[in-house]
């Protein structure tokens, strides 16, 4: 009793709890949830959304927000799309150039927020606009389909349930987490973002703290675009477009404050999770189509408010 | 380290802070730095600390001139300071925010073991209950404060400048930092004290400059030269004035409000209280002991969970500030101004005539300029508050000019009961006597029965 206790005061408990009884719920409401291959396309599926909140999460951390997340991974992939396919490049180099141009257009975000004092809201848009008229008028809206057949493999790959592309995240997680618990940069990251004006006087610059969050950010997105492109096959000029909702959803049902300086990293990953796993219940349920665009939006605002009232309660006890 | 400000001069949008500023903080003295709200002690603070820069004039350190672009270059040189407002990171624990910006490591890994130890040796000499593990959003600000003042202490620096820092902690509290600073001192540190509690100034400083209106008016004054009467001349230039407040009228009103053990979701227990028509009933305590807590569950912010509240003779339950004022005419003004008790981007039209927009709104529900600036000048006239224009931004009025408009703003909804808390925080001794003077007017001739919060002095 008391461990589930200490379970539901962290950020992530609660959304972990959430994830297993809604597990169970779905494997008794039908009989096809609790397949190998059902488990196995509902964490696929949440792979990319994953890296995408972590890419918005580093922002937040800040105190900014990311509205380009979605726009620099478009771009990335189809960056990446065309170095496999038209440069032949190797793709070990490839995937590494789109980390790269990933971690470039969020400097440019940063330098540009931090430098000229306009809000990350604006700059982002903006830049977001960019990026994607870059995507399109590379990729004349047409994907490149030239993706190395082992890189589509392990796309696909899996081992039980347990998709290859998880991986990334499951090695992110953890390195995120020493850098914003464990080394300097990071906590003076979360310093800026809980009071800028006090890290200030603390003699920390906050700028170089925004440009370090958004250059990480960025960096996360390509990492989405790239695995992206490996779920999909091809690399999509339409990718990153449904990526913002995730994004934000993923960090604040997670626990994450829009205000900065606090963020979870194991809250994001499960509230992801447990948006997969909605989605794969609306899909088993057969919810018409149409619906389910609504239907999780609903959803979602049902878990904040889950979420926050247990936050409340858990303060109060 | 000998910190030496040479003819240094600061505007800020027209308003001249510092005009021509001369001082010199000697190596080994503690020298207090007084004046009134708004003459400059602060901006002067946040120059040396490099928080801004100076229009002209320069300052020196050991002799060698400085000029720093940020407060990393100030810390860099060796000075440290305690700035007023409260400064630390929300959800970081005590003792990384004392280390903050120089968190020890070991193997390139933040060494949170150090971090504790580090800490909490500084923070034990000022207060060995507060323990480093701690989230500081869970402090009371008088536990901030002596975190922030340990922080400071913790630099080595050789220059330490401390912005009112014993505004809120103890008596205690404030020893053990006197003490300390005396010992810093002795090791031939500088030490700037700004304060508005002249005793303390009297007792522990070995000189006092005072400024006033941004210009020094005494520079670096041995304290033994001194005395109160004579520094309160030298901040308002002019002798200090005594409220002219007669004693409890004998006329005994009806009863306003009244509590019948009381209890609250803050914590409060059996609280009794009766407030009779027109009378000023004040309530003290220290920091920490509830005074504000109290009054914002009377107003509905926080739960009377149990006990009774009767409004004019009616049994009560107030939900929210919105019914306190509409239905049982009880107004709150907050003691934080800043964040509470006024939109400090709007003018001073928009700040009073809040309270009554509904009242004085056209048949269309439209607001008529004029009829807002009626409102808003009959209080600035009765209350004397010095504006340039109606539509001046509350944010650039003084402390006692802001106080005036965040209670000026409850005058106008005619409520019948007042709390006012901590009315006068903040503010100088002149325009303190004068929101005595008219809370006592206020109770006398507009019926308005008042409960005034106050903290307990410490000097």
């Amino acid at each position: 009793m008391i461990a589930l206790r200490r379970l539901l005061e962290t950020e992530w408990g609660g959304l972990a709890l959430i994830f297993g009884l809604g597990g169970g719920a779905a494997g008794l409401l039908s009989a096809s949830f609790f397949t190998e291959f059902n488990i196995y396309v509902m964490l696929r599926s949440g792979c990319v959304g994953i890296l995408v909140a972590f890419a918005q999460m580093i922002v937040l951390a800040v105190g900014q927000m990311n509205l380009a997340v979605g726009a620099l991974g478009g771009l990335v992939a189809v960056l990446f799309g065309a170095m496999l396919e038209v440069l032949d490049l190797p793709l070990p180099v490839a995937i590494a150039l789109a980390l790269l141009i990933g971690v470039a257009g969020g400097l440019f975000n940063g330098v540009l927020t931090a430098g000229t004092g306009i809000g990350s809201f604006i700059v982002t848009l903006a830049s977001g606009s960019m990026f994607t008229g870059i995507n399109v008028g590379i990729s004349q809206s047409k994907p490149f389909h030239g993706i190395p057949a082992e890189f589509v493999a392990f796309g696909d790959a899996r081992w039980s349930f347990m998709p290859a592309l998880l991986w990334p995240s499951l090695i992110v997680a953890p390195l995120l987490a020493i850098f914003l618990y464990r080394l300097t940069p990071g906590r003076r990251l979360l310093a800026v973002g809980g009071n800028a004006h006090a890290a200030e006087l603390s003699g920390i610059s906050p700028g170089a703290m925004v440009i370090l969050a958004h250059a990480i950010s960025g960096g996360l997105a390509g990492l989405a675009a790239v695995l992206a492109v490996a779920q999909l096959g091809a690399a999509q000029p339409e990718i990153g477009a449904t990526w913002l909702l995730i994004s934000f959803a993923g960090p604040i049902i997670g626990g994450a404050s829009l205000n900065g300086g606090r963020i979870s990293i194991l809250g994001a990953m499960f509230a992801v999770l447990v948006i997969a796993l909605i989605e794969n219940l609306l899909v088993i349920v057969m919810v018409d189509p149409y619906w389910v665009q609504f239907t999780l939006g609903a959803l979602l605002l049902t878990t904040v408010g889950l979420n926050q009232w247990r936050a409340t309660h858990a303060a109060r006890a | 380290m000998k910190v030496c400000i040479d003819s240094v001069s600061k505007m800020f949008q027209n308003v001249r802070a510092l005009d021509v500023v001369s001082v010199e903080f000697a190596a080994g003295e503690i020298h207090s730095l007084v004046g009134e709200n708004g003459a400059g002690k602060s901006t002067l603070v946040r120059i040396i600390t490099g928080v801004h820069r100076p229009d002209s004039g320069v300052v020196k350190l050991d002799g060698n001139p400085v000029r720093f672009g940020s407060p990393r270059d100030a810390l860099a040189a060796g000075i440290g300071a305690v700035h007023q407002e409260r400064n630390l990171i929300p959800h970081f624990s005590v003792g990384e925010n004392i280390l903050l910006e120089r968190l020890p490591t070991g193997n390139g890994f933040v060494d949170y073991k150090a971090i504790d130890a580090r800490a909490s040796e500084m923070l034990d000499i000022l207060d060995p209950g507060i323990d480093v593990r701690s989230d500081v959003s869970s402090m009371s600000v008088a536990h901030m404060q002596l975190i922030e003042i340990a922080k400071a202490l913790s630099l080595n620096a050789r220059a330490l400048l401390f912005d009112e820092p014993t505004d809120s902690i103890t008596k205690h509290g404030a020893a053990a930092l006197v003490k300390v600073l005396r010992r810093l001192s002795s090791a031939g540190v500088a030490i700037v004290f700004v304060s508005h509690k002249l005793d303390e100034v009297l007792v522990f400083s070995d000189r006092v400059s005072v400024l006033r209106g941004g210009r020094v008016v005494a520079s670096n004054e041995p304290i033994a030269e001194m005395s109160r009467p004579r520094l309160v001349s030298l901040m308002i230039g002019r002798e200090e004035r005594i409220a002219q407040i007669g004693h409890g009228c004998g006329v005994i009103g009806d009863v306003a409000l009244e509590l019948t053990s009381v209890a609250t979701s803050y914590g409060h227990r059996g609280i009794d209280l009766t407030l009779r028509k027109t009378e000023v009933l004040g309530l003290y305590g220290l920091v920490g002991a509830g005074r504000t807590e109290h009054a914002r569950a009377i107003v509905g912010v926080g739960k009377i969970i149990s006990g009774e509240v009767v409004v004019r003779g009616r049994r009560v339950t107030v939900h929210n500030p919105y019914e306190a004022l509409a239905r049982h005419r009880i107004g709150y003004v907050s003691e934080d101004r800043k964040d509470e008790g006024l939109i400090l981007s709007h003018g001073v039209r928009s700040n009073i005539a809040m309270t009554v927009w509904r009242a004085i709104a056209s048949m269309f529900k439209l607001l008529n300029r004029t009829t807002e600036a009626t409102v808003a000048n009959s209080y600035v006239r009765k209350l004397a508050i010095r504006i340039s224009s109606l539509d001046q931004m509350v944010s650039t009025l003084s402390g006692g000019n802001q106080q005036k408009v965040s209670i000026a703003k409850w005058l106008a909804a005619a409520t019948d009961t007042l709390i006012l808390d901590e009315p006068t925080v903040g503010i100088d001794i002149k325009t303190k006597v004068e929101l005595h003077e008219l809370i006592d007017e206020l109770a006398r001739q507009d019926q308005t029965d008042l409960l005034q919060l106050e903290r307990g002095c410490l000097a």
